[in-house]
């Protein structure tokens, strides 16, 4: 039984994390058709965001040394930024070019941001401590479970929630949906494109930074490739979830993180270090039986 | 088809400059380069043949693929595993089938069944990825992608791990290097003017009247993967023999990024741009390696920090996508000079206007 | 007084020009047919006044100020509400939110509210499934719900592209006798693209008539029936 629940929690955390990747990258990809590979490295820099450039082994902290309460909005302002800056600087250009162009141009940001961290922090990864008593254990139902892991959980269905609300109740949340569905339409109702797009980029830069606190919190380092994983498996949670749809982001980013601790927890010693080819391997199984995603809207025409 | 031969004749002049022009290169390396320059040309055109091999599946299908690097990967063991001295393999990859670990072949032999091992397996996959089309089949290459290095990365008794394997006989020099580029110019150039390049151009430009005239995509898809899977494959091989050991770390993001990259700056829907695009972004590594590695002034050593080559390249990128899409060579191809005019070879279709009447 | 004037338009798709130096006028308060057959320049034309399709060379202006080559989000704010082809509301967005989108640039919140009402006396249909997924409607409900939507924001003109496209006969009068009636109560403007020409001879008002690009024939409706050339541009006997 504890057994089981320390399963579910492992799954759930793992899951919102994917979740929350998902969702930043559904988002943008929502109101332009962007796929965003350099997510991933926005999430490495809102961590290294809290070090001060420097090549040697020990980190120099930084910002990670203010209080909670500044440190948190602080990092997600400059992952709201770093976000924004690259809409502004690159992806404003694309708006027009095909699907194919602009994932290489994104995969070119991310490499370069990836490289520019690299030259300012070198490749090594460095310690970070933040919350140290996050590490600790809670009792609950019998099973001790990492609080971080309680935290994330939460963290995440707050963020869902919110969002929600967002999109259903607000004016910009209608207007992104509607432009998510039908840009030029949505323009054609006096809906701003630049506004629509640049709030999609900064929330999506948001969840950025929200990740990256997790991650470092639980890794307790930073590496220059911390993100990549985690944009990965988002990438993926965003097609199989159907591309353009938000709450099937979300759910298959919840179903990549089961299924990567169900296989973890029941395949056999040997093949467990092969997980993520199961994982890959489930995904392209997926795509097959339904090339437009699990959940995805019945007005969604693949644009491709 | 008996507008063949004025196919041919109108359009074999792009194979043969491009690999004149390549062997050029070679000469002049070989002639005046230093060492270190040689392994450098020999690296491009290593990476010519990648390239190219993305080529005839991006050029002619208009799929992006991010998985095309591991087939570089399973080239590279399958050389490894063929030419590493059987008394090494014993110690280090204690997992391979006995057959195997008595095998000792010669570059020549084992990177042309590299090629084909590659080739096998890309049939495999193909035909389960090719049935996607558009974002899901980026998707499921980078799917392979991610499994191929995850197999190889911990697959220890077969592959060593994320450690290096050690042994491959060092046997690259320009001119077996500038051989693999030819060989996969003229590959890719011959599949370019076949019945199914033809028609897999066809459906990358009209979708819809290419698959009402009876074409069919999934199988002419396949074609242009596998055989751009054996180009890659021979890549692998032989960039096992250039380095000596290989290592799953050298056959993924970074590498799928970089020769991507030069597709996109040269013009992704060319031969010639691919070509183009290898050749000019070697020459800025080259160039940012050596400022990466420093001017002495006055016993004073002014360096580039390290990444500036990869920052630079990425931003490079983005410009050339920005200002010149299609490319340097704008897909266009190399011909012969002042005959008729540059020729345009076919070209991707406008993205359509959703609204146009 | 003039509403909307289009000077010598030109719009180029890549090599193909698909509409070439067409110029006209609509005064307040006209009915502006468009028609054509299929490939006329119709739909070109609306999307360029809608900001959609840049054009290559030529001028709109709109109530006076020049709006050729603004963003669509700009031209919608100066009261050009376009419907385009294929009716387009959003699928998965609720009948009120779609209607909510229209409005979402106004500022004045009781104009809204009273626009929506005077939405749903208008198509009781939409009000009765005001909650329900837009995507469900039929085909006529959807054109319902698209003139609604572009009335919520509050156009001096509404540009209508094939209104009458995959409806059933019946629907389709329906959908022209509360055009004409908005028309009236609001001293709407109506440009209507339509492929045949039958409509806008038994509604009246102005109309023009496209082919390959350019306006071929213009003048009130009820004149045309007797010019020969209206056949002949369906017909294709014409110079082209």
């Amino acid at each position: 039984m504890t057994g089981l629940l320390q399963i579910v929690f492992d799954a759930l955390s793992l899951g919102s994390l994917y979740a929350l990747g998902a969702l930043g990258i559904a988002l943008i990809f929502g109101v332009m058709r962007l796929v965003n590979f350099a997510h991933g490295d926005f999430i490495a820099f809102c961590v290294f965001a809290m070090l001060w450039p420097s090549t040697n082994a020990a980190a120099i902290v930084f910002a990670g040394n203010l209080p909670s309460w500044l440190l948190v909005p602080l990092l997600l302002l400059v992952g709201a930024g770093l976000s924004v800056l690259s809409e502004i600087i690159v992806f404003r250009r694309f708006r027009n070019a095909n699907p194919a162009t602009m994932m290489i141009a994104s995969f070119a940001l991310g490499f370069a941001m990836r490289n520019f961290l690299l030259m300012l922090y070198s490749s090594r990864p460095k310690s970070i401590t933040l919350w140290p008593t996050l590490g600790l254990p809670v009792e609950i139902l019998g099973a001790r479970i990492p609080m971080l892991q309680v935290v994330t959980i939460v963290i995440t269905l707050v963020v869902l929630a919110a969002l929600t609300l967002f999109l259903k109740r607000t004016r910009y949340g209608l207007e992104m949906r509607a432009a998510a569905e039908n840009f030029t339409m949505a323009r054609m109702l006096g809906v701003r494109a630049n506004g629509v797009i640049l709030f999609a980029f900064a929330i999506s830069g948001m969840l950025a930074a929200a990740i990256g606190l997790i991650l470092a919190t639980n890794s307790g380092t930073a590496d220059i490739n911390m993100g990549a994983n985690v944009m990965l498996i988002a990438f993926i949670a965003t097609v199989i979830g159907g591309l353009g749809s938000v709450p099937g982001a979300v759910a298959a980013g919840f179903l990549i993180g089961a299924a990567s601790v169900i296989f973890q927890a029941t395949l056999p010693n040997e093949a467990r270090v092969f997980r993520d080819s199961f994982v890959y391997g489930a995904v392209i199984i997926v795509l097959l039986v339904r090339p437009q995603g699990l959940f995805a809207p019945k007005s969604a025409k693949q644009r491709v | 088809m008996s507008q063949r031969p004025s196919v041919l004749w109108r359009t074999i002049a792009t194979p043969l400059i491009l690999t004149v022009l390549l062997l050029v290169i070679a000469a002049l390396s070989y002639q005046f380069g230093s060492r270190a320059f040689n392994r450098t040309v020999v690296e491009m055109f290593i990476n010519i043949m990648v390239v190219v091999g993305l080529y005839v599946f991006i050029g002619n299908s208009g799929l992006l693929s991010f998985g095309h690097i591991s087939f570089m990967c399973l080239g590279a063991y399958m050389t490894a595993w063929l030419t590493i001295p059987p008394m090494m393999k014993s110690i280090t990859l204690k997992g391979l089938p006995a057959w195997l670990l008595q095998t000792k072949l010669s570059m020549w032999i084992a990177t042309p069944l590299s090629g084909l091992f590659v080739a096998i397996i890309a049939l495999i996959v193909g035909r389960i990825i090719m049935r996607l089309s558009g974002i899901a089949a980026s998707i499921a290459t980078f799917g392979l992608l991610g499994v191929v290095n995850n197999v190889y990365s911990n697959w220890d008794s077969v592959t060593g791990g994320q450690g290096s394997i050690v042994g491959i006989p060092p046997t690259m020099t320009v001119w077996n290097g500038w051989l693999g580029a030819a060989v996969a110019i003229a590959i890719a150039y011959l599949y370019a003017i076949s019945r199914s390049g033809l028609a897999l151009r066809a459906t990358r430009d009209e979708a819809v009247a290419a698959n009402a005239s009876g074409i069919d995509i999934v199988r002419e898809r396949l074609i242009a993967f596998v055989v751009s899977a054996f180009i890659i494959g021979l890549a692998g091989a032989l960039y096992a023999h250039f380095l000596s050991i290989v290592n799953p770390g050298a056959f993924y993001l970074r590498t799928t990024f970089v020769t991507l990259s030069m597709l996109v700056v040269g013009g992704m829907y060319s031969l010639s741009g691919a070509v183009v695009g290898v050749v000019a972004i070697s020459v800025l590594i080259e160039l940012f390696r050596n400022l990466e590695k420093g001017v002495s002034i006055d016993g004073v050593t002014l360096g580039l920090p390290n990444g500036f080559q990869e920052v630079a390249i990425g931003v490079i990128t983005i410009v050339i996508l920005i200002y010149l899409p299609s490319g340097l060579m704008r897909n266009r191809e190399l011909t012969w000079p002042s005959w008729r005019r540059r020729q345009a070879v076919p070209r991707p279709a406008q993205p359509a206007l959703e609204e146009s009447n | 007084m003039t509403l909307l004037a289009v000077d010598d338009l030109t719009v180029r798709y890549g090599r193909l020009t698909a509409l070439r130096g067409v110029s006209l006028s609509i005064t307040q308060g006209e009915i502006l047919f468009v028609t054509g057959p299929n490939g006329a320049g119709k739909s070109t034309l609306l999307n360029a006044i809608a900001g959609v399709v840049p054009p290559v060379s030529g001028r709109i202006t709109l109530d006076g100020q020049e709006i050729t080559g603004a963003p669509p989000e700009q031209i919608a704010r100066r009261g050009f509400s376009m419907v385009p082809e294929g009716r387009n509301v959003f699928g998965a967005l609720t009948i009120e939110e779609n209607l909510k989108v229209g409005a979402g640039m106004r500022t004045d919140k009781h104009g809204v509210a009273a626009d929506l009402d005077a939405v749903y006396r208008e198509f009781p249909i939409l009000a009765e499934r005001r909650h329900a997924v837009a995507g469900m409607l039929s085909g006529g409900q959807q054109q319902m719900l698209v003139i609604g939507r572009a009335l919520m924001t509050s156009p001096r003109l509404i540009a209508i592209d094939e209104p009458s496209l995959g409806l059933a006969p019946k629907i389709i009068d329906q959908v022209y006798e509360i055009l004409m009636r908005l028309r009236a109560q609001r001293q709407l403007t109506l440009l209507i693209v339509e492929q045949s020409s039958t409509r806008a001879l038994m509604t009246g008002g102005r109309m023009i008539l496209m082919r390959g690009g350019r306006i071929v024939l213009e003048g009130p409706a009820s004149e045309m029936v007797k010019d020969e050339r209206l056949k002949q541009a369906y017909f294709g006997f014409g110079d082209h």
